[in-house]
């Protein structure tokens, strides 16, 4: 009996705990590693002389063990990507719905008040279960060694068969009445002690126990106190299983010999009952959760779906659905959040509305004015031209009434012609007509045309490219019209120096700079050419009678083609525009193929003075413009 | 002989100073200031030319011009005082030939109606294919098959300068100067709507243009 107890949990914590222990391991591949080589290395070694057929099984399942191995760890690799997805999906859900965060939250932050209410509510319980029990098991042990030591004293034996009858007898009492065993005893003498003729028992204890389920510490205690009574917890077997238990140890004496004796107490029924209590908590605690977390859904829904409904609605609203509106229901702050949404939607409509009927009035004005004007502006000016022609045969007061007549309407024409170009901007109603064209015919066109204006100022026009052709998608009336502008401006402010139109092209952009070398403008004057009816000195003669809205126009017009329109200006150096456009609509420009300061400034010769302070400040504007969104040369005033 | 010209106008001041250049540069002048009327005073004056305000009472001037242009090929230009695309381009596609928008001057105007109205240059019997299109320049004739192709005058001018140089790509420019007689650059979509209009009567599918070609970038040419 006492051998086969103390043979159980050998097995158990040997040979048999460290299969499992690789079976167990995170990584199968490490295990494998491990083993296979240590099974090489055994059979090497000790396998020699086994059969041949050992070998070739031990073989196979070694191919055995690497296909184990290798399905497991395509299936992980197979799966890994759908965890990732899976968690991928849970990530945008916790970012994206404030619901799932809601209920998430509250169910992680109930689990956890639950675990902790649930820890100390088991641990109370199990505690005073324990305190109970061990104050009996206390009170019962003094009473027990108390009576076993009675017995001894007052035995009256003395031949062995019956000292061991008595001592056999009185430990069984202690067992209790009845099938169920209230206790068991470890009986034990102590150690050490000179051993007289008469001693006849060595140790006795109930079934299944020996001395070694009595912890050490509390074999010590007893052993070097007097007569005191001292208490361990400890486990015990009984049947095929381990019990928790408490043993109360004491001594006591029996023919001048001195014996240990515990008394081990059950606490399988206190554990019994500890269990149920936790799996009644546990299972009440998971239910609560489950509870929680649905109201917590049922709250959240409630609450966040007018919010979603207001982000939707409101999201309808913004892409234009301006008859949308949120359900009102009730008078609480969700209902009052409705309330106000619905206000500012139908205020926001209205002004749309507004600024629509508007726009569209003033789009008719212009078109209207344009006609308007146009007629009586037309007679007038065929009458002037009429008189102009006969100007030769009226007195010298009323030839040069004729040629001032028929000057300023010429210039009130182009006046006019402009300022109705500017309101069709305004009124958003221009249109790009787009198709490919060669902007360098375009150009050369624009040099004949003006040929006649150079002519006159004594300025040449030079152009320079590489290319043979390059073909822009643009609208063509537009583009001739901007570079016409430019043209003529430069002309008019180049004092006869000449004027220098530089193309080029790159994957995506086309630029065109016009350069004179005339007066040119400082900075400042270059940020604000762009705006309308500005003039560089308002002191300055209006040689051309242009109507200040020409560069105005180009803006709008290279606006209205995505592409980019800079001025670059130095004083007495002259200056350079750029018109930068997009080889196909609807792309961006990624850079320009043209640098905006000409490279000629800052040469040997040029006036050094202010140049390479007007070189910082203008290239820094410039070229950041160069990669950021749309710039026509207003933008660039910043 | 004096070119007959009707003044569709309903400016009396412009229509009488259209008049007086005319006039001045010996035409003979036909008023209507009605766009109701126009197609009357049109049948019973039957002018060699037309000029047509786009912006009438009684009558939308595009309208006008369309009815005009359904019982004659008379050469029509446009008045505009709106210059905007889609104004322009709707007259254009209704009929007219050419369009001059206010405000003119005298010489553009009175350029404009001698262009359209250049007498048929004494052309010799010459007879120019396209593809399978067969033009008898002479006898003003287009004929696919021997089935007769209706062409307005301007229309016809464009398909033969086409026809003429089949090896040479013609940009919209060259077109404007040939065809319409402009010196200087002009509107090109005035070719654009031309040559949409004349693929639309003699292409078999005005999709895939097998007469009159696109070449991207540059202009027209005549299909092989």
């Amino acid at each position: 009996m006492v051998s086969a107890t103390k043979q159980v949990p050998e097995p158990s914590s040997g040979e048999t705990g460290n299969e499992p222990d690789v079976a167990r391991s995170p990584n199968p591949e490490h295990a494998h590693a491990h083993s296979a080589p240590e099974h090489t290395d055994a059979i090497s070694g000790v396998l020699t002389g086994l059969p041949f057929r050992t070998r070739i099984w031990l073989r196979r399942a070694r191919i055995v063990g690497l296909r184990v191995w290798r399905l497991v760890r395509t299936g992980l690799i197979r799966l890994l990507p759908g965890v990732r997805f899976l968690l991928r999906a849970l990530h945008r859900r916790w970012r994206r719905s404030l619901q799932f965060r809601t209920v998430l939250t509250t169910l992680l932050l109930s689990i956890g008040s639950f675990a902790v209410v649930g820890a100390y509510l088991s641990n109370q319980i199990a505690n005073n279960l324990f305190q109970e029990r061990l104050t009996q098991a206390e009170s019962e042990t003094l009473y027990n060694v108390k009576q076993v030591q009675d017995t001894f004293d007052g035995a009256q034996v003395t031949d062995q068969s019956s000292v061991i009858t008595l001592v056999y007898d009185t430990l069984n009492a202690v067992e209790g009445r009845g099938s169920v065993i209230q206790r068991r005893y470890v009986f034990e003498a102590m150690p050490e002690q000179t051993k007289p003729r008469n001693r006849w028992v060595e140790s006795r204890a109930s079934d299944q126990l020996t001395v070694s389920v009595i912890p050490p510490e509390l074999r010590k205690a007893v052993q070097e106190s007097g007569k005191d009574q001292y208490w361990a917890s400890t486990e015990f077997p009984v049947g095929t299983e381990d019990r928790p238990g408490i043993a109360v140890g004491n001594k006591v004496t029996f023919n001048g010999t001195v014996y240990e004796l515990y008394l081990i107490y059950d606490l399988n029924t206190a554990q019994k009952t500890l269990d149920e209590i936790q799996n009644v908590l546990l299972a009440g605690g998971a239910v609560l959760v489950l509870i929680v977390g649905a109201i917590a859904w049922y709250v959240t829904r409630n609450v966040v779906s007018p919010v979603s409904h207001a982000a939707v609605v409101s999201e309808k609203l913004a892409a234009g659905q301006l008859q949308e509106r949120m359900v009102v229901k009730g008078e609480d702050e969700v209902a009052r959040l409705g309330a106000s949404f619905n206000h500012m939607a139908a205020s926001l409509q209205e002004q749309i509305t507004q600024l629509a009927t508007l726009s569209q009035m003033q789009q008719r004005f212009v078109s209207d004015v344009s006609h308007e004007l146009r007629t009586p502006l037309t007679t007038v000016r065929m009458a002037a031209e009429v008189l102009y022609d006969a100007r030769h045969d009226f007195d010298p007061i009323n030839k040069r009434s004729a040629e001032l007549l028929y000057n300023q309407v010429e210039r009130f024409q182009s006046l006019l012609a402009d300022l109705l170009e500017i309101s069709r901007f305004d009124a958003g109603v221009a249109m790009l007509d787009a198709e490919p064209t060669d902007i360098l015919k375009l150009i050369e066109n624009v040099v004949e045309d003006a040929a006649p204006v150079a002519a006159e100022y004594g300025s040449e026009v030079t152009i320079n490219c590489r290319e043979e052709s390059i073909v822009v998608e643009m609208d063509d009336r537009r583009i001739e019209r901007i570079l016409r502008n430019l043209v003529l401006n430069a002309l008019e402010h180049s004092e006869g120096n000449p004027v220098n139109i530089s193309v080029a092209a790159n994957e995506t952009a086309v630029a065109v700079a016009v350069r004179d070398h005339g007066i040119g403008m400082t900075q400042s004057e270059a940020a604000r050419v762009f705006d309308r009816f500005w003039r560089a000195d308002p002191a300055r003669a209006r040689t051309t009678g242009g109507s200040g809205l020409g560069l105005s126009i180009a803006a709008e017009d290279t606006k209205l083609h995505n592409g980019w329109l800079q001025a670059w200006g130095s004083k007495g150096t002259g200056s350079n525009f750029r018109l930068t456009l997009p080889l196909k609509q609807g792309e961006a420009i990624s850079k320009s193929p043209l640098q905006l300061e000409p490279a000629d400034v800052g040469l040997p010769g040029g006036p050094g003075e202010g140049t390479m302070v007007r070189f910082g400040s203008v290239s820094s504007p410039a070229e950041p413009a160069d990669g950021a969104a749309p710039a026509t040369g207003r933008d660039e005033a910043k | 002989m004096k070119a007959r010209i009707l003044v569709v106008d309903d400016d009396e001041a412009l229509a009488e100073m259209i008049g007086i250049v005319l006039r001045n540069d010996g035409f003979e002048p036909v008023f209507c200031a009605d766009g109701g009327q126009a197609l009357e005073v049109f049948r019973s004056s039957k002018p060699d030319l037309v000029l047509l305000d786009l912006m009438l009472p009684g009558m939308d001037g595009i309208e006008v011009c369309r009815q005009i242009r359904a019982e004659s090929d008379a050469p029509i230009v446009m008045l505009t005082a709106k210059s905007d695309t889609s104004d322009v381009v709707r007259g254009l596609e209704s009929g007219a030939d050419d369009y001059v928008p206010k405000p003119f001057k005298p010489a553009e105007l009175v350029a404009r109606v001698r262009a359209r109205l250049r007498p048929g240059d004494q052309k010799a019997p010459e007879t120019l294919r396209i593809a399978d299109i067969i033009i008898d320049v002479a006898g003003h004739l287009v004929s696919r098959n021997g089935e007769r192709i209706s062409l307005t005058p301007l229309e016809f001018d464009l398909l033969v300068a086409l026809a003429r140089k089949p090896w040479q790509v013609f940009t919209r420019e060259l077109l404007l100067e040939q065809v319409w007689g402009y010196r200087h650059a002009a509107d090109t979509r005035l070719v654009n709507v031309h040559v949409q209009r004349l693929r639309s009567k003699i292409e078999r599918d005005p999709e895939a243009p097998e007469v009159v070609l696109t070449v991207r970038g540059v202009g027209y040419k005549a299909g092989s």
